[in-house]
């Protein structure tokens, strides 16, 4: 056939795999194999249609045929490059194009495909050498600059050890002035070249560039140059310099970013900024007075750009403000009462806009005659507002005076007194925005928000959960008016989740429809110790399927982020690179994303039988996590705090169980889960070794490279386990104590390596006809029953902790039933989970011959008492959340949520009601769920 | 008084303050990133003392000959921040490098023909109506405001290599066109 014909019967192949069809695509290249069972292109495309339909180990096969041909045409390149990146075999697409650049070296395209390969692996040494040989080669300047970017990410990469760093750098900067055109060609080339300059340091260098017309100009219109620059000149110390070019910018240009007025600020003071040794009394003196000299000057700036944008822009105010703090911490401040006056003249300007109470926050810690003056003043902004920009005010007004509330200030009935006024206050002030499209938000929002934050603060302090009753409907009110306002939404799901109604905090944070990126950083809100509230147990999958969407934007930055990067190369616009590879770290190795692992992993166990498949799974993937440096990108400022100062945050009062979830919190379920899963798996490190496919994850964590795993997994870091609730440390302790007891069981009767791999092979010859590749299989493969050298370890009675615990738990659960809800599902959860954690452990002792081989008859004796002790804690635990349950639903329950008399009765009522059921549901789900456990695991 | 600086890749962890406003799209990562690998320049942030985010702007360049412009693609401001002039400020740098980097004839924005706050806004900025683009927000359906509300204005601002104005036209209002034609 001709290689024509043979193209146009390749291009329905194409075809069907960009439409999806893997399964067409699959068949036709079958078809396509029969005629040329040797042809290249159409194994790799088979390859990747496989990969598409997750048949990863027939792909394997293929795969492997096609790279050992070492092909080097670019469809059949293009084709396996897909096919790599979806197993994630980098490592094997970097050997793939090397080889092929290695057979071609005048293919132009192959050597840049080649440097791709290194960049989406992050090889920056390799990338850094043939970008090299490639601008030797082809003579394009963008080759030179590819060369020196990636000494400089080899030089920012972890895993570059320190002292290497510099040279690295001096490598790039040699490369960078070879260059035969000058950096000025455009702003990327030029930021690249004063990153470098300013990591060595070379200031006069670097003056060079930036004093030549070009680099000002570039600086001139290039942000992201000038904050190289910036950080040059404040690395070489020239603050003077730096404040007269600002000063310039502002007079001149009527430029009013912060950052040439914080310039002119930190150069009015720069004369004290003089390290103590070698200072006399008397030039200390000296310094003083010429900064105060300097500090009039600065003022007669500010006071004129305040004078002339009046309302119009912040700046000058605001600049005033702070130079008089500054004045003030120096010690050059000479007008005790300017401060209040600026402060009093900035609300006059500026407290109609939202923004003015976080201005001033920072300048409202106040001598205490100061202080008087201040809230008199706050106090006197009248409450009686017939515009928006007066209701503005009177927010803002109210606002600090709720920020600088002492300690004594904050009673219970203070805070009721209060938080009757913000209530009385808001439907006062309803009626001015009536007007508006159901679209906008309602300006008087922030005093729904300030009664809700009083209302958590009365929670705090009175334990009764009516208060957060109350917050629920007087915020639920509010989104009846504003209905698009998510400030309000975060509240009530912290609210909802308190309450023990998860449901409707689940409602509220859809209706945010929080999207992309921001399940990184919001998904907490919801999912944060969430197997509290699973019913996976009983087959209601709603949270671990919130759990499974609120990964997938992992996938999509493992899949996307590294084709930026490229696109990034390709257009040269390299300020972006290093911040695009931060980027898909700090995703990549998301703390949420593995705390929310973590949690879809306790709701699995509910659910799911627990067998050897998912426990080797979930070691596996366990213990990559276990081996990240974790980055946290959780937003907690989102939520609208408005406590008093000396008040701990409105983040830090709704935490569920009033503890945070955070690096301790998962390291230790990951130590606790790691070491289960290990001991009840068959799989060690050199059967894993041979069964993983993929490219090994980067060890990024932290850790003494000394210590083996099991030292890792045995480590106790008080710090961490400061951060668990009592009761997840009771588990903690439990698990440890099981752990420790059953270790040397485990290890005896575990299968030897080589039967583990045998049996692996065996299974996926059967799966998919093919051998397993690199394993050989000894001839009489030892099996499960074969006869040991060394007697079986003494039989040994399980430790206190472990025999006690379920009676203790017993005991908590009846001393939480007086608490929150969310207290008696989290006791609940725990038990079941010890329950699962014990069903785990004792998983490898189940079959009657293991058992009797290993002769361990004794040992599984023991076990019984405890299973029969665990069940009937379970069972009785799940009756009471059901009676639990039954109980919130009948007359005696709703009495105890009592609303405000601002409100409609019947609307409150509706809401109670909603509350109930959702309780109702929790506590009978929860209960129910346990009692199918129980059933499962009976025996 | 806040602080002009470039969009970062990692600013999409910061953003949730002005996400979360239903004006406000979050797009996939790749809408961003694929923004900052070509024009970095056009994407900047106005930022808070605190370090909060106020506002940022996505743009880019496009279009071929006497076409060849800056276009604004997202340009947003947090609810608290409105009224402080922000928009303007952050219009005004992505004219300037639209002008002097990129040596466009013009910029020019889509806004909702029932948006007439920001309409004004934009007219005095100097910007004016080039034409009305038919269901160019055709996600809504047609709601309250009728035809307005799913049309768009195609609004341009001339640059300096455009000394006579051809970029713009007194009578753009009336010039409509269908969503494919843009």
């Amino acid at each position: 056939m001709s290689t024509a014909a043979l193209d146009r019967q390749i291009r329905p192949i194409y075809d069907a795999l960009d439409t999806g069809s893997n399964k067409s695509a699959i068949v036709a290249c079958n078809k396509l194999l029969k005629k040329h069972p040797k042809n290249e292109l159409v194994k790799a495309l088979k390859a990747l249609a496989l990969v598409r339909s997750q048949k990863v180990e027939e792909s394997l096969v293929l795969c492997d045929e096609v790279l050992e041909e070492k092909p080097t045409s670019d469809a059949v390149l293009t084709a396996m490059m897909h096919v790599l990146r979806g197993l994630g075999r980098h490592n094997d697409m970097v050997t793939m194009f090397e080889e092929a650049y290695k057979q071609q070296p005048t293919n132009e395209e192959l050597g840049v495909q080649t440097f791709f390969a290194n960049v989406r692996a992050n090889h920056w040494k390799s990338a850094q050498q043939i970008a090299t040989r490639m601008h030797k080669q082809f003579q394009e300047d963008r080759y030179l600059y590819w060369s020196v970017i990636s000494s400089v990410l080899q030089a920012k990469d972890a895993s570059t050890p320190k002292t290497m760093r510099t040279i690295l750098y001096k490598l790039a900067h040699r490369m960078i002035t070879s260059s035969p055109t000058p950096p000025y060609l455009n702003a990327d080339r030029f930021h690249l070249h004063l990153s470098i300059l300013s990591e060595l340091e070379l200031f006069d260098e670097a003056r060079k560039l930036l004093d030549s017309e070009v680099g000002r100009n570039i600086c001139a219109t290039s942000l992201s140059c000038n904050e190289v620059r910036r950080e040059l000149w404040k690395r070489q110390g020239l603050v003077r310099e730096e404040g007269e070019r600002a000063e310039k910018l502002i007079k001149e240009k009527g430029d009013r970013n912060w950052l040439e007025f914080l310039a002119v600020l930190d150069a009015t003071f720069d004369c004290l900024v003089i390290s103590p040794t070698d200072v006399a009394p008397t030039t200390l003196e000296d310094a003083k007075k010429e900064c105060a000299t300097r500090v009039q000057e600065t003022r007669v700036l500010f006071t004129r750009v305040a004078e002339e944008d009046g309302s119009k822009d912040r700046s000058g105010l605001l600049a005033l403000l702070e130079l008089e703090k500054r004045a003030r911490d120096h010690g050059v401040s000479e007008e005790p009462t300017r401060l209040v006056d600026l402060m009093e003249r900035y609300f006059n300007e500026i407290g109609d806009k939202v923004c003015c109470f976080e201005d001033l926050k920072p300048y409202t810690l106040l001598g205490s005659d100061e202080h008087c003056r201040w809230i008199a003043f706050l106090e006197r902004v009248p409450s009686m507002f017939s515009s928006i920009d007066g209701l503005r005010r009177f927010i803002n007004a109210y606002k600090f005076l709720r920020h600088s509330l002492t300690s004594s200030e904050i009673t219970a009935d203070t805070e009721s007194a209060r938080v009757a006024l913000y209530a009385k206050k808001y439907m006062e002030a309803l009626p001015l925005g009536s007007d508006l499209p159901t679209t906008e938000l309602q300006p008087a929002d922030d005093l729904v928000l300030l009664a809700g934050n009083t209302f958590i603060s009365l929670w705090k302090l009175t334990e009764d959960d009516n208060n957060l009753f109350k917050a629920a409907s007087l915020l639920e009110f509010a989104l009846t008016k504003s209905k698009q306002s998510f400030l309000v939404r975060l509240m009530l799901i912290r609210v909802y989740r308190l309450l023990g109604a998860p449901s409707l905090a689940l409602e509220h944070y859809r209706a945010m429809h929080v999207k992309q990126v921001q399940h990184d950083t919001l998904s907490h809100l919801i999912l944060s110790r969430a197997s509290t509230f699973s019913l996976a147990a009983m087959g209601d999958l709603t949270l671990a399927t919130e759990c499974l969407e609120s990964t997938q934007i992992y996938l999509s930055n493992s899949q996307e982020t590294g084709d930026f990067v490229v696109r990034a190369f390709t257009g040269e616009k390299y300020s972006q690179i290093p911040q695009f590879i931060l980027f898909e770290d700090r995703l990549e190795n998301s703390l949420q994303r593995d705390t929310v692992k973590v949690e879809h992993l306790r709701m699995r166990l509910t659910h799911e039988p627990i067998t050897s498949d998912i426990i080797d799974m979930e070691l596996i993937e366990l213990k990559f996590i276990f081996d990240r440096t974790h980055h946290d990108n959780r937003d907690f400022d989102i939520l609208p705090s408005y406590q008093p100062r000396i008040s701990p945050n409105l983040n830090e009062l709704t935490l569920l169980l009033g503890r945070p979830e955070g690096h301790g919190w998962l390291s230790t379920f990951l130590q606790v889960y790691i070491r289960a899963f290990q001991q009840s798996s068959d799989l060690d490190d050199t059967v894993e070794e041979k069964l993983l496919i993929g490219d090994r994850p980067k060890q990024t964590a932290d850790y003494d490279r000394h210590l083996s795993l099991r030292e890792r997994l045995c480590e106790q870091n008080e710090e961490y386990l400061k951060t668990l609730t009592s009761d997840e440390l009771a588990f903690v302790h439990y698990a440890r104590a099981l752990a420790d007891w059953l270790e040397p069981y485990h290890d005896y009767t575990r299968p030897p390596p080589a039967a583990v791999l045998a049996e692996a092979a065996k299974q996926t010859e059967l799966k998919t006809g093919h051998p397993l590749k690199g394993i050989d299989i000894p001839p009489n493969g030892a099996s499960h029953g074969q006869k040991k050298d060394e007697e079986p370890p003494a039989v040994r009675d399980p430790p206190e902790l472990v025999v006690k615990h379920f009676e203790k738990l017993k005991m908590r659960f009846e001393e939480v039933q007086s608490k929150s809800p969310v207290d008696v599902l989290h006791v609940a959860t725990l038990a079941q989970e010890a329950y699962l954690l014990f069903i785990i452990e004792s998983l490898r002792f189940k079959p009657a011959s293991v058992v009797k081989v290993n002769k361990l008859g004794g040992l599984v004796s023991s076990f019984k008492c405890i299973r029969t002790g665990a069940i009937s804690v379970l069972k009785e635990i799940s009756s009471e959340l059901i009676k639990r349950a039954d109980f919130e639903g009948t007359s005696e329950g709703p009495k105890c949520f009592i609303g405000l008399e601002e409100l409609d009765p019947d609307f409150v009522l509706g809401l109670s009601k909603k509350v109930i059921d959702a309780r109702k549901k929790v506590f009978e789900g929860v209960g129910k769920g346990l009692g199918r456990i129980t059933a499962t695991y009976a025996s | 008084m806040s602080v002009l600086r470039p969009f970062k890749a990692s600013d999409m962890f910061k953003f949730n303050n002005i996400n979360l406003d239903i004006w406000t799209e979050t797009y996939g990562i790749g809408f961003y990133l694929s923004y900052l690998s070509r024009w970095p320049d056009l994407c900047c942030v106005q930022e808070a003392p605190t370090g909060r985010m106020m506002g940022y702007v996505l743009g880019k360049a496009e279009g071929s000959n006497a076409e060849w412009h800056g276009h604004v693609t997202a340009l947003t401001v947090a609810p608290e921040y409105r009224r402080l002039s922000l928009a303007r400020r952050m219009m005004a740098l992505l004219e300037m490098v639209s002008d002097e980097i990129y040596k466009g004839f013009f910029v020019d924005l889509f806004v909702r023909c029932t948006n007439t706050v920001a309409i004004d806004m934009y007219e005095g900025l100097g910007y004016s109506v080039y034409r009305r683009v038919r269901e160019y927000y055709g996600s809504l359906g047609i709601g309250k405001g009728g035809r307005d509300e799913e049309d768009a204005f195609d609004m341009r601002k001339p640059l300096s290599r455009d000394p006579n104005r051809r970029s713009v036209r007194p009578n753009g209002r009336e010039m409509i066109v269908s969503a494919h034609d843009v």
